[in-house]
């Protein structure tokens, strides 16, 4: 794929977002995948669940001012896209991509536990901009779900499959079931991020 | 475990980059899992239609101070296809350099004309426009004289096409010394803006800036 073989336009730089993406920008309905506007009779079919956690740097300190974007399939495992579009088990109610910005670097980010895709074990994708970096991106597993153990996401970073998966936190919040998932961007206990070119 | 994927530049002189870049070469995506990485925006909206001129608050307020310009572009793949009906999130500094968030404690000068951010959607053939005030370049580490140049953000988002990114400004003489430009190396220039002839708009600059959404920002549901 190197652009010396191809027929691709050169790709514009990615940059980092910077510390100021305004919050003026923020959208409740992405931070949150289970609300619905006043008056409005409406439910994304689901288990709801609050993955709650701290974004941290490589000194152990939060990560002030990331831009925190998930992806995720629904209660069937299904995605919602362009490929998928008619299928009976699209949930009308349920698009899956959320974002969220983190003045301090802890994060709480509410919408339903998602669905096994085929062959995959339910898995939010989390994409992190910030000050510093252009993007990181991983995926978020949940403790306790089958289909785990034999992931080939989870599956390829070997031993550092804990670090993927989010901890039940013994309770619920709103109705809610509580996860807890941290991401450390470097250094000690750092987070396996993907990376989808062969370089 | 075989290849790994790229070990990602930390930016000289940039702290907030040594605090925050993964030191361990990414993973390699297992094949099988490679579209479930990929989000599918849903279809965004601008609210305010008035976003497009980001020269003045509002539309019956007085223009801010510098020099309005406008920036015209096309969002596509690498393929050349359009990416349309994407949203292009847009900020600014003002004229002296200073953001108006509320997390900027730079103590540089506001604007009260000024507010910095706008939105716009792209159209069938993803061109976009807006208008802006030419940003002030600003002092990023006053510790080593570190300036940071003049330069717009843009946060794009459509369908499986999703970027963040910043147009720059061309002979500027902070160009060279800015961490993420040097990352960049001799591809820096692909996000310098292009200066045209704003023809009879009422602005004073023209720029095109187009932006092109590939390597591993790939469409897959093209």
């Amino acid at each position: 794929m190197s652009e010396l073989t191809s027929n691709l336009l050169p790709a514009t730089n990615e940059d980092t977002c910077g510390p100021y993406f305004p919050i003026y920008f923020a959208d409740p309905a992405l931070e949150d995948l289970t609300r619905f506007d006043p008056g409005v009779v409406g439910q994304a079919a689901g288990t709801p669940i609050i993955l709650r956690g701290r974004v941290l740097d490589r000194h152990g300190d939060l990560a002030n001012g990331a831009l925190l974007e998930f992806w995720q399939a629904n209660a069937k495992g299904v995605y919602r896209t362009p490929a998928t579009e008619g299928e009976d088990d699209v949930d009308p109610w349920f698009h899956g991509y959320g974002r969220l910005r983190t003045a301090s670097g802890a994060y709480g980010y509410r919408t339903i536990l998602p669905g096994a895709a085929p062959g995959r074990a339910p898995n939010i994708t989390l994409t992190i901009f910030s000050d510093g970096i252009n993007r990181i991106v991983t995926q978020i597993f949940f403790e306790g779900q089958t289909g785990n153990d034999t992931d080939p996401v989870l599956l390829s970073v070997g031993a550092e499959a804990p670090k993927l998966i989010a901890k039940h936190d013994g309770r619920t919040a709103g109705g809610c079931e509580v996860y807890l998932f941290d991401v450390v961007m470097a250094g000690p206990g750092e987070t396996p991020f993907f990376d989808d070119l062969e370089s | 475990m075989g290849k790994h994927g790229r070990v990602l530049g930390i930016g000289p002189t940039d702290n907030t980059s040594d605090q925050r870049t993964p030191r361990q070469p990414l993973r390699l995506i297992p094949e099988v899992a490679r579209s479930s990485f990929v989000p599918v925006v849903p279809a965004r909206y601008v609210t305010n239609p008035h976003e497009w001129d980001m020269t003045r608050t509002a539309p019956d307020r007085p223009r801010a101070d510098g020099v309005p310009i406008e920036v015209t572009g096309r969002v596509c793949t690498a393929s050349g296809r359009p990416v349309p009906n994407a949203l292009l999130e847009i900020w600014s500094a003002n004229l002296y350099g200073r953001y108006r968030h509320i997390e900027d404690h730079s103590g540089l000068r506001l604007d009260e004309n000024h507010l910095g951010m706008g939105r716009v959607l792209t159209d069938d053939e993803g061109r976009y426009r807006f208008w802006a005030i030419s940003p002030g370049a600003y002092l990023a580490r006053p510790d080593i004289g570190r300036w940071r140049p003049k330069h717009i953000h843009m946060s794009i988002s459509g369908g499986a096409s999703r970027m963040i990114t910043q147009m720059y400004f061309p002979d500027e003489p902070n160009n060279a010394s800015d961490p993420m430009a040097i990352l960049m190396g001799d591809a820096f220039e692909r996000n310098i803006g292009k200066p045209r002839d704003p023809g009879g708009t009422d602005v004073e600059e023209g720029y095109d800036f187009d932006i092109v959404i590939g390597g591993r920002n790939a469409t897959f549901f093209e």
